[in-house]
């Protein structure tokens, strides 16, 4: 069995998702659905039929819209965007469940997951780009493997933490010394077992080396310069904060100036935070 | 150590005190001696931190980004988001607590960054310039800084001494 297999396996804390999830996650990608695929899917859970609403009418999503139900909801953004509402509230609110570890206070790492979906999509935005799909949800979801870890090592995180704060190795090769994987590796893992679509799983393997997946770089270069801008501007975080870089070639792929930067942070400010309180107040629906 | 105003001869001073939190492109002022102004994990962000030895009154600014012509209609709503437009509003708030310039001592924190080949996002480079030039314009010296690197800081201002402490990942350090 590999270490990240390993890992998957010893985890007993792995949510059971709601069976909602299922339905949604058959709907993702699929350019056919429509409001009454979402209607079906959602039938049964009420709870999380209302978090979608309280999310999609969050700034970032209603932008100042009255959404009223889902079916409402459908009509003003389009049916992917929703069903990529709705998943993460479902996986959000299951997270949420799991302890962390790696010296990540829960709500700062939550902020930050919220502040990479949110610049990433801002981003391809000012780059003139169109936004990949699911690129809010492959954002939110980059680190997710750090929490499966986290609780792997329960009390043993300093393990990991200790050769990063001596400036012997990065963190997530202090973690694949200690346990075989890093949390990119176990991330992904976690994103296929979820079913999540291929596109997610990769921008959640490769978010730190994104020049080595060799087509359909864009949304993982998004995520990857998002993460970065994220530690920069402070939003939440980990125990390394800064200490990082970006990979080459990153910014000439994008095009990337100083300036856009800057004009990113300065308008997704408050986003992140409304946003980041509205997704941590929702549970996840019914088991 | 200056005694804080409210502690009695014999009587050991509270340890628990209490946290008045700056958050990203925000300002705080306390002139309580039992407050400690606090901000997190600056990138390359900066926090200029005031104090005023005399009226024991202290203030802090996080601010994140250099120059507010950026986004005008940001540094309206927000002007602590910037360095041009929210540094000057904390020196007068400060002043209107009655604190006068000269007495006034200037510490600035913050200001890392990520590496990356083109250095596009050294933002914390270009945030500390346009501070000193601010300052410099007038006539306002910096009497300590903890900044560049690429390094998270978090940083503490004691209301009752004026003592900063920056917490950065395996490091704590006076200012």
């Amino acid at each position: 069995m590999t270490a990240v297999a390993a890992i998957l396996n010893d985890v007993e804390s792995l949510p059971a998702l709601p069976t909602a999830y299922t339905k949604l996650c058959a709907l993702m990608g699929d350019e056919t659905s429509g409001v009454r695929d979402f209607e079906l899917a959602l039938k049964h859970d009420a709870c999380l039929s209302a978090n979608i609403l309280r999310v999609a009418n969050s700034p970032y999503f209603g932008q100042g819209r009255q959404v009223q139900s889902v079916r409402h909801a459908v009509g003003l953004m389009g049916t992917q965007r929703v069903l990529e509402i709705a998943t993460s509230v479902v996986l959000t609110g299951q997270l949420l469940e799991i302890l962390p570890g790696f010296e990540i206070p829960a709500r700062r790492f939550w902020v930050h997951s919220v502040a990479v979906a949110i610049l990433a999509e801002r981003l391809a935005k000012e780059l003139g780009l169109r936004t990949p799909e699911l690129t809010f949800t492959a954002g939110l979801l980059h680190d997710i493997g750090k929490l499966v870890i986290g609780t792997f090592l329960a009390g043993r995180s300093d393990e990991v933490v200790a050769p990063f704060l001596g400036g012997e190795r990065a963190l997530p090769a202090a973690a694949r010394v200690v346990i075989g994987a890093d949390h990119a590796e176990v991330g992904a893992a976690l994103a296929e077992h979820w079913r999540l679509p291929e596109g997610i799983c990769h921008a959640i393997r490769w978010h730190h080396e994104p020049e080595r997946i060799p087509e359909n770089r864009l949304q993982v270069d998004l995520v990857h310069v998002a993460d970065g801008l994220a530690h920069t501007f402070g939003h939440g975080g980990d125990v390394g904060g800064v200490a990082r870089g970006i990979a080459s070639g990153v910014n000439k792929r994008l095009g990337l100036t100083t300036a856009q930067l800057e004009l990113v942070g300065a308008e997704t400010l408050e986003e992140i935070q409304t946003l980041a309180v509205s997704f941590g107040e929702t549970d996840g629906g019914n088991p | 150590m200056i005694a804080s105003a409210k502690q009695l001869p014999g009587i050991k001073p509270r340890t628990a005190r209490s946290n008045i939190v700056v958050g990203i492109a925000e300002i705080q002022l306390s002139s309580d001696p039992e407050a400690v102004i606090v901000t997190y994990a600056l990138g390359s962000c900066i926090a200029v931190c005031l104090y005023d030895p005399v009226r024991r009154v202290g203030g802090m600014i996080h601010y994140m980004l250099p120059l507010s012509k950026i986004a005008p209609e940001k540094a309206v709503a927000k002007p602590a988001m910037f360095a041009d437009a929210g540094v000057p509003v904390l020196f007068k708030a400060m002043y209107a607590r009655g604190c006068q310039k000269s007495d006034l001592v200037v510490k600035v924190a913050g200001g890392g960054k990520i590496n990356d080949d083109e250095k596009i996002f050294d933002i914390g480079r270009r945030n500390y310039t346009v501070l000193r030039k601010l300052l410099w314009k007038n006539h306002v010296m910096i009497d300590a800084e903890d900044v560049g690197g690429s390094k998270s800081r978090t940083v503490r201002l004691e209301v009752a001494t004026g003592a900063i402490t920056i917490n950065s990942p395996g490091e704590v350090t006076s200012l």
